[in-house]
């Protein structure tokens, strides 16, 4: 029966030995060589030799074996490194010199989609202002698409919304707001969100309309919510998105689920406002680029939150109009014909 | 809605510099998209007006905001009349037999009036409306609607039998031949103006050709009313007829002001001659109560966050027709005048101010910061999933949710699709039961514009029927390989898209959410080749398919091959739950290696030896992999050559040779017993 010091020690040969043919197939010169060599035979620190002094632990009756072992092992080094030194001073045809001006080698690599990269810009500045980020289904019920939102069932307002239907109830969400219903339903405020994701008009598509596109919604309820704060955090998030220059403006509009209601400009950065023909805005000097307001008390009402007690507001904008705006890309269908020519540029954003 | 500024000065003065007004309105909200240059100085302004707005969808309405936001007063006007000796209800006899659809009626007669061409004036607003002048009685009626925003509508009264007006609804297989030429068949739903024996006019749409205004009328019934919205929107949606009368009313007209439009009428008629019935009939049974409202100051700098002067708030309101009753400090009951359809809540009135006070007014203040309870939604888990794909050099694709039914017939689907009940596009009927369709369109466009090698992904929604009433909206995530992978370059040649590459993308893709171990199982799908279709696993359930595409399917898209497909619900897979993350200290023992190489037959898979090995929880077996495989000379025609790089370890101390021989001697005796697998002569290594 072996000594537990012996069987380590035979381990501890078995494994130099493995380790041995692993490295001589890295092995490319003979400087390589060398060092392999240096490392298991050096008269200093080679394993080997480590391993030489070990026996010195052994009883007499295991030395005999264990200097075997390691006999067995120097042999099978020295004939390992002569066989690769032999292979190795085989004259090979001189490969070419290395230029090393020549182009580095760069693997393939996978491109984010640019709405995607807008999308994580906006939620990271969101997140950075304690905003979380909730998500809901795009196929809608009209309640929670119109009807919660104080759109009655025959009322015009509806006619800015065209809407793809699959049944009587069932449709594909206008807007991201239903998801504001869904979330004011589950949680009581404070509530302090984003909602980004698709979503879908029955248009067809042109340069700047499209069937599907991408928006993201936010709402904010809480007791003492004021529109200077709509304003502020609006404000904060254009000039972190556009620069900290950049002019907003904002000025009265109507959405059913906002009392009062704003709908947001920038300027416009295509003609700084100097282009009375600028294709961008038209001339006007501005863009509009978001719609917002207080959240209407009617809203409130069907959610069971009480308007008295508390205000909110909330926000929504479109991701692709964005982009559009922010890079100067003529045609919104850019984005879903997926040219990896266009698409992998956004990296570099 | 087009305002003709010079019509605008019957009502207000407006001379201030056209650009100055423009901006100004734009910051009450009234957005001038364009304007045009009209005769005699005039300029015709095309401003948005928004859908719960209808006072001002006219001049008087728009006058009411100019004279507000410039301060100055609205200028009264007087109609004169010259009346018959008759009343109006001993000329014609109205009656309403449905006053939830029509809540007010009113009519006035005007007798002896000379229909012909209108005078310059008249025909000159009617073209800055954007329309043609037709008589002057005609012409009457809409410079009405465009003045007031309330519609009305002139009868030929000869043409009206009995003479007697009814307001109902239409019999079934009542027809009535409209004023643009059309034979519309009408509904019980809907509501008419009819006389004796048949309906003259779809109430509040259009009118009907046989009693409509011609050269030989004289007699004019003028018809001044409020219909239900809803009523006239259903109407008109189901007769597919747009007016300016249905415009009004569907936004809701003004219920105090249906007899003042049918006097205004009636006075500018009598300019061609005639003279008008005494006492308008006037039928409103239920007489609504104007709206009363609490407005508190105190409220509205709650909301806005910025105090505005109770001064401003009263001149404010005043100016816009509101009357304010019984203030105390800083709060008012206000009376909404009967125009203001939109002004329902104490926000709204504080619209009102607020847009007048000016939105650049309120201050922008950042809200102070709010630790809230954290979300947890599938973004950080679907971000990870990218970040691994983008490394495997797949680029992320967003496809719209719509499918042509023709092209997911050709992928084979699977599931139920949904349909749109309106679609925009035959091509886009559905929604998509699958991302493969997208995806190869996403190849067939870039081999088109001289792409070779497409490796994408996407992470979007599916939809399917899961039965006749309950749809199902699943996240998926699908990939695509074809072509080069790489760019051919000098110190490299690039691999071509093969499958081992994509479902090691996918693989590790799962994996870096921690669900592994991942089982696979070959399958038959009508999307994939037969025979290269494989099932992906997760603790038994089936949660997605690889494969190589169809030629079939590649033909139809007019890519060639070969492509490589995957597609996985997501839905399943986050359904389930991911392992834990466990910190494991490096060890600090060596492993001992074997390399063993078996003659496997062919058609036994490697998930079967992988199962089988893992089945028997080996000692010390940390992890085993395929390092090399082969098939051809030296070895028997059916069998496969697998050689397997097995790693054992003992973390706690270095493993014995001993231990490490019997385990993999146990590794042997399994794949034997289990498989019949051999080593391969000379197979250890």
């Amino acid at each position: 029966m072996s000594s537990p010091e012996l069987l380590s020690f035979r381990t501890a040969v078995d494994s130099y030995r493995a380790k041995l043919k692993d490295e001589c197939a890295a092995v490319r010169d003979l400087q390589g060589l060398e060092d392999l060599r240096h490392r298991y035979l050096s008269r200093k620190r080679g394993f080997v030799t480590t391993l030489f002094e070990d026996l010195k632990k052994f009883g007499a009756a295991e030395k005999p074996v264990a200097g075997q072992l390691l006999n067995g092992l120097k042999v099978e080094v020295q004939e390992t490194l002569a066989a690769l030194e032999v292979r190795l001073k085989v004259p090979v045809i001189a490969k070419a010199e290395i230029d090393p001006t020549l182009p580095g080698e760069r693997r393939p690599w996978g491109a984010a989609h640019p709405l995607r990269i807008f999308q994580r810009e906006i939620e990271s500045i969101f997140l950075e202002m304690g905003f979380g980020i909730e998500e809901g289904p795009e196929i809608e019920t009209d309640y929670y698409n119109f009807e919660a939102l104080n759109f009655p069932p025959m009322h015009p307002a509806r006619d800015a919304w065209d809407t793809l239907y699959i049944n009587d109830n069932l449709l594909l969400r206008t807007h991201t707001s239903p998801v504001q219903i869904r979330v004011m339903e589950k949680r009581k405020p404070p509530i302090r969100i984003i909602i980004p994701g698709k979503v879908y008009r029955r248009e067809t598509p042109d340069p700047t309309h499209a069937a599907m596109f991408f928006q993201v919604e936010g709402l904010v309820v809480d007791k003492g919510v004021t529109f200077a704060h709509l304003k502020g955090t609006l404000e904060y998030f254009l000039k972190r998105l556009f620069g900290e220059k950049v002019k907003v403006r904002f000025r009265p509009s109507f959405f059913p689920f906002t009392e009062p209601s704003a709908e947001v400009d920038i300027e416009c950065l295509a003609c700084g406002q100097k282009d009375p023909a600028c294709r961008v805005c038209g001339g006007t000097g501005w863009k509009e680029i978001l719609g917002s307001g207080m959240v209407d008390p009617q809203v409130f009402k069907n959610v069971n939150i009480d308007p008295e007690q508390y205000s909110g507001w909330a926000f929504g904008m479109g991701i692709d109009r964005i982009a559009m705006f922010a890079f100067g890309i003529p045609d919104i269908r850019f984005f879903y014909e997926n040219d990896l020519r266009f698409n992998r540029q956004f990296h570099l954003k | 809605m087009n305002i003709s500024l010079n019509w605008l000065r019957e009502y207000v003065d407006v001379e201030i510099p056209l650009k100055e007004l423009l901006d100004r309105l734009m910051m009450i909200g009234l957005i001038c998209e364009k304007w045009t240059p009209g005769p005699n100085g005039d300029v015709v302004l095309d401003i948005e007006t928004y859908a719960n707005r209808p006072d001002t969808l006219g001049h008087l309405g728009m006058a009411r905001e100019v004279a507000t936001l410039l301060g100055r007063p609205l200028k009264e006007q007087v109609y004169p009349l010259v009346e018959l000796p008759a009343r109006t209800n001993e000329i014609v006899d109205v009656q309403v037999l449905d006053e939830d659809l029509c809540p007010r009626y009113t009519g006035l007669v005007v007798k002896g009036v000379k229909v012909g061409p209108s005078p310059e004036a008249l025909r000159a607003k009617i073209e800055a409306m954007g329309l043609k002048s037709i008589n002057n009685v005609v012409d009457i009626s809409n410079v009405v609607l465009f003045a007031t925003g309330q519609p009305i509508h002139t009868f030929d009264l000869a043409k009206v039998a009995g003479p007697r007006v009814v307001v109902r609804r239409a019999k079934k297989g009542e027809t009535l031949r409209t004023l643009d030429g059309k034979n519309v068949n009408l509904l019980p739903d809907m509501l008419v103006i009819a006389d004796e024996k048949r309906p003259l006019a779809v109430a509040g749409v259009i009118g009907g050709e046989p009693s409509g205004i011609s050269e030989s009328t004289t007699d004019v019934f003028i018809e001044s009313a409020v219909f239900d919205p809803a009523s006239i929107r259903r109407t008109r949606k189901a007769l597919e007829i747009q007016t300016d009368a249905g415009y009004r009313f569907e936004r809701g007209a003004d219920i105090g002001f249906a007899p003042q439009a049918a006097v205004i009428a009636a006075s500018l008629m009598i300019s061609f001659g005639g003279r008008v019935s005494k006492e308008i009939v006037d039928i409103y049974p239920k007489p609504k109560k104007s709206k009363e409202i609490v407005l508190r100051s105190r409220r509205a700098a709650d909301l806005l966050g910025l105090s505005v002067p109770d001064e401003f708030i009263e001149k404010t309101l005043t100016d816009l027709g509101f009357s304010l009753k019984s203030s105390t400090r800083g709060s008012w009951r206000i009376q909404v005048p009967s125009f203001r359809v939109d002004i329902e809540r104490e926000a709204d009135l504080i619209e009102e101010v607020v847009r007048f006070y000016g939105y650049d007014k309120i201050p922008v203040v950042v809200p102070p910061l709010q630790v809230l309870d954290p979300i947890s939604t599938n973004n950080a888990r679907f971000e990870r999933l990218s970040q691994q794909m983008f490394h495997f050099g797949f680029d992320e694709v967003v496809n719209a949710s719509f499918a042509d039914p023709e092209r997911e017939r050709i992928l084979g689907v699977i599931r139920r699709p949904i349909e749109f009940r309106n679609p925009f596009s035959v091509h886009a009927a559905i929604l998509r039961t699958t991302l493969l369709g997208g995806l190869l369109e996403n190849l067939r466009h870039n081999r088109n514009h001289g792409a070779d090698g497409v490796h994408i992904f996407e992470l979007g929604r599916v939809f399917s029927w899961a039965n006749e009433t309950d749809h199902v909206e699943d996240p998926a995530f699908g990939a695509l390989s074809a072509g080069p992978i790489g760019f051919p370059h000098w110190n490299d040649r690039p691999e071509t898209a093969n499958f081992p590459h994509l479902k090691g993308a996918v693989e590790s893709a799962l994996e870096v959410l921690r669900y592994a171990p991942l089982a696979f199982e070959p399958v038959g799908h009508p999307s994939y080749e037969e025979g290269s279709a494989l099932a992906l696993l997760y603790k038994g359930e089936s949660l997605g398919v690889f494969g190589r595409i169809r030629e079939s399917i590649l033909e139809a898209y007019g890519v060639s091959g070969p492509v490589f497909a995957a597609e996985i619900s997501l839905g399943l897979l986050l359904g389930k739950k991911a392992g834990l993350f466990a910190y494991e200290p490096p060890p600090k023992v060596p492993a001992v290696v074997r390399d063993l190489s078996f003659l496997v037959d062919r058609g036994r898979t490697y998930q079967d030896i992988k199962s089988a090995i893992e089945r028997a929880e080996i000692p010390h077996l940390e992890s085993f992999d395929v390092i090399d495989r082969y098939a051809g000379p030296h070895i028997p025609a059916d069998k496969t050559s697998l050689s397997l790089r097995f790693v054992f370890r003992n973390p706690l101390a270095t493993l014995l040779t001993e231990d490490a021989d019997k385990s993999e001697q146990r590794i042997l005796k399994i794949l034997k017993s289990t498989f019949e697998i051999q080593l391969r002569e000379g197979g250890t290594g």
